[in-house]
């Protein structure tokens, strides 16, 4: 697993850098796309407007927004593209099984955007003069946020898998995952405040805000909540996409697109 | 392209002939590492009862009826047929990578569909499909798809480089696949097929869409890893390339295989009442000619024609008979027109239309 793991690195990371106008571009659009909100929403609130911890938390939920939304596309993504080029199936062949195959692709792209999100964060934080801070905590909501947003990949993959065309229910999940960062559920309380906690990824999402620029300590409690959320979806992401699979060799229809 | 030519001959039967090259990495195939004493039979490939459906109700069509394959180590199986005919639908439950409706298969003693250990024994280049990522060169390809197939990471950069060198592909193993010509980006896909060793090859169209040149190649190749004992299962429409590879020939029309033996036993069985057609010198007479016609040969210009009845015996002594009426005549040639697997294909086909 460890030398699928190596070679699924090296795979993507060769891909990638081998064309690197194509990295320049997405990190200039990343940031560009963060500057125009930011611009538009100072514009509307006026030339004397601060935003302090407010603006920060933007940053903080912009670069949660792309970082998921990137993980979530990215299995369905990769599934139709390799089915469009011709080697999805060779993938399929593989003595592994295509879960952890995937898997293991998943992490190899996770730190190749990991680098794009910190080179991006650099960018944003100059720019605005954001001041976010990064204790080691962050790992821990942020491994949460992980296992729920592969869980989210790997249903939407299943969903590539089985239906091929995903464009149109990527493009609505845009949306749909833009809501859900923004809203402040770490305030929430009662019923709201169950509902956010069973729904995938939101519970991580509060403790990145609160580590990340409220400087607020991490609530093991909460972090519990997301730790069980996160595992929860990736379980029922994995097993779904296992489903997937087979349906799609019912199908006859694991190369097509 | 480095010593393709050491192939060992093609086996002429069913039963396996494994023959080493000593100088190529694909002789890295030993007897050992094939499943003569690991699976029963010593069979690479056993198929039973295919069977696989598509659609429902009104629209459900039967892809497969039913097919059942064997192919021994060493062994070139030609899987034949026209357009449509459940090729493609076969290879690919073979591969795992469609679940069949009816039926098993076994690779080396284990089935792809339930035990996915089973794929380390299978290769395959799928037909219409690159097979290979673009981006990488041939060197990264092979060693992407030997970590992918379950090689040790320390085996495959060896693995990789003996294969790129048999290929004859050393120099080209740092361009970029896509910059490669077709033929070139052919091999490397046959060498990532190959890269970890299996016992079963599938070639869906291996020299479709390849020159000449490439496409000899090509057939080289397929004759070389066959003789490392690794067991090959071909389509293709090009049926003299199926002729010139195969040991046995399956032929599958609308979901079933119609014909199944060895490619020469098919052929000797499909030449049986063919004509004869003797070619001579000088003039023949009329009193020899009514003779010639009494049994049963015409005679046009210099050529004596004759349609022999089935019973191959009596064609025999029919045709000493027409050699004997010609004497004293200098003869040129005496031939059967035999067909070829095209022929043979043609028939099966359009008989059973």
């Amino acid at each position: 697993m460890i030398d699928l793991m190596l070679g699924e690195l090296k795979r993507t990371w060769i891909q990638t850098l081998r064309y690197p106008s194509e990295v320049i571009g997405g990190v200039v659009i990343l940031s560009a796309v963060f500057y125009g909100i930011f611009l538009g929403t100072q514009y509307m609130a006026g030339p004397s407007a601060t935003f302090g911890t407010r603006l920060d938390t933007v940053v903080v939920g912009y670069v949660i927004w792309s970082l998921v939304l990137y993980i979530v596309n990215d299995i369905a993504t990769n599934l139709q593209a390799e089915a469009r080029t011709g080697t999805l199936e060779q993938v399929f062949l593989s003595p592994f099984g295509a879960p952890r195959v995937f898997f293991a692709r998943a992490i190899a792209s996770l730190t190749l955007r990991l680098c794009l999100i910190l080179i991006v964060i650099a960018i944003i934080t100059t720019i605005t003069g954001s001041q976010l801070s990064f204790p080691p905590l962050l790992l821990l909501p942020l491994s949460t946020l992980l296992f729920g947003a592969y869980g989210l990949a790997f249903f939407i993959g299943s969903v590539a898998l089985v239906l091929k065309n995903v464009q149109q229910l990527l493009s609505l999940f845009q949306f749909f995952l833009f809501f859900l960062l923004a809203a402040p559920t770490e305030d929430w309380t009662g019923l709201a405040k169950t509902i956010s906690n069973v729904m995938p990824i939101l519970p991580s999402t509060g403790l990145l805000r609160d580590l990340m620029a409220r400087d607020v300590g991490l609530d093991w409690h909460g972090w519990a909540i997301a730790l069980a959320n996160g595992l929860f979806y990736f379980a029922l992401g994995t097993l779904l996409f296992r489903w997937a699979e087979g349906k799609a060799k019912q199908q006859g229809s694991l190369g097509s697109y | 392209m480095s010593d393709l030519s050491s192939a060992a001959p093609r086996s002429s039967g069913p039963s396996p002939s494994i023959a080493h090259s000593s100088d190529s990495p694909l002789s890295d195939l030993q007897p050992s590492d094939l499943q003569l004493s690991n699976f029963p039979g010593g069979l690479a490939l056993e198929s039973e009862g295919l069977c696989k459906s598509y659609g429902r109700r009104k629209t459900r069509f039967e892809a497969v009826r039913g097919v059942s394959l064997k192919i021994a180590p060493g062994e070139v199986l030609a899987f034949l047929g026209p357009n449509g005919a459940g090729k493609t639908t076969t290879i690919k439950m073979i591969a795992g990578l469609i679940r069949p409706d009816q039926g098993w298969v076994r690779i080396a003693g284990r089935d792809p569909h339930r035990e996915p250990q089973a794929l380390r024994g299978v290769g395959a280049v799928l037909e219409g499909n690159r097979n290979l990522y673009w981006r990488l060169t041939p060197l990264e390809n092979l060693e992407y798809f030997g970590v992918l197939r379950g090689m040790p990471g320390k085996r495959v950069r060896s693995r990789a480089l003996e294969l790129l060198e048999a290929f004859g592909l050393l120099d080209k193993r740092k361009e970029p696949v896509q910059k490669l010509s077709r033929g070139m980006q052919q091999k490397i896909a046959i060498a990532v097929a190959l890269i970890h060793q299996p016992q079963l090859l599938l070639l869906d169209e291996p020299t479709l869409g390849l020159d000449v040149e490439a496409g000899e190649t090509v057939k080289k190749l397929v004759r070389q890893v066959a003789a490392s004992g690794c067991a090959i299962l071909l389509t293709t429409h090009q049926l003299n390339v199926a002729e010139e590879l195969s040991d046995r020939v399956a032929i599958i029309r609308a979901g079933q295989i119609v014909a199944e033996q060895t490619t020469e036993d098919l052929i000797r069985q499909f030449s049986q009442g063919a004509a004869y057609r003797i070619e001579f010198e000088g003039a023949l007479d009329a009193g020899r000619r009514q003779e010639m016609a009494l049994l049963g040969a015409s005679v046009k210009g210099q050529f004596i024609h004759y349609l022999p009845t089935a019973d191959t015996t009596s064609a025999s002594t029919t045709l000493y008979k027409l050699l004997r009426i010609l004497e004293p005549l200098p003869l040129l040639e005496v031939r059967q027109d035999r067909p070829d697997l095209t022929d043979v294909f043609l028939q099966l086909v359009q008989t059973n239309d």
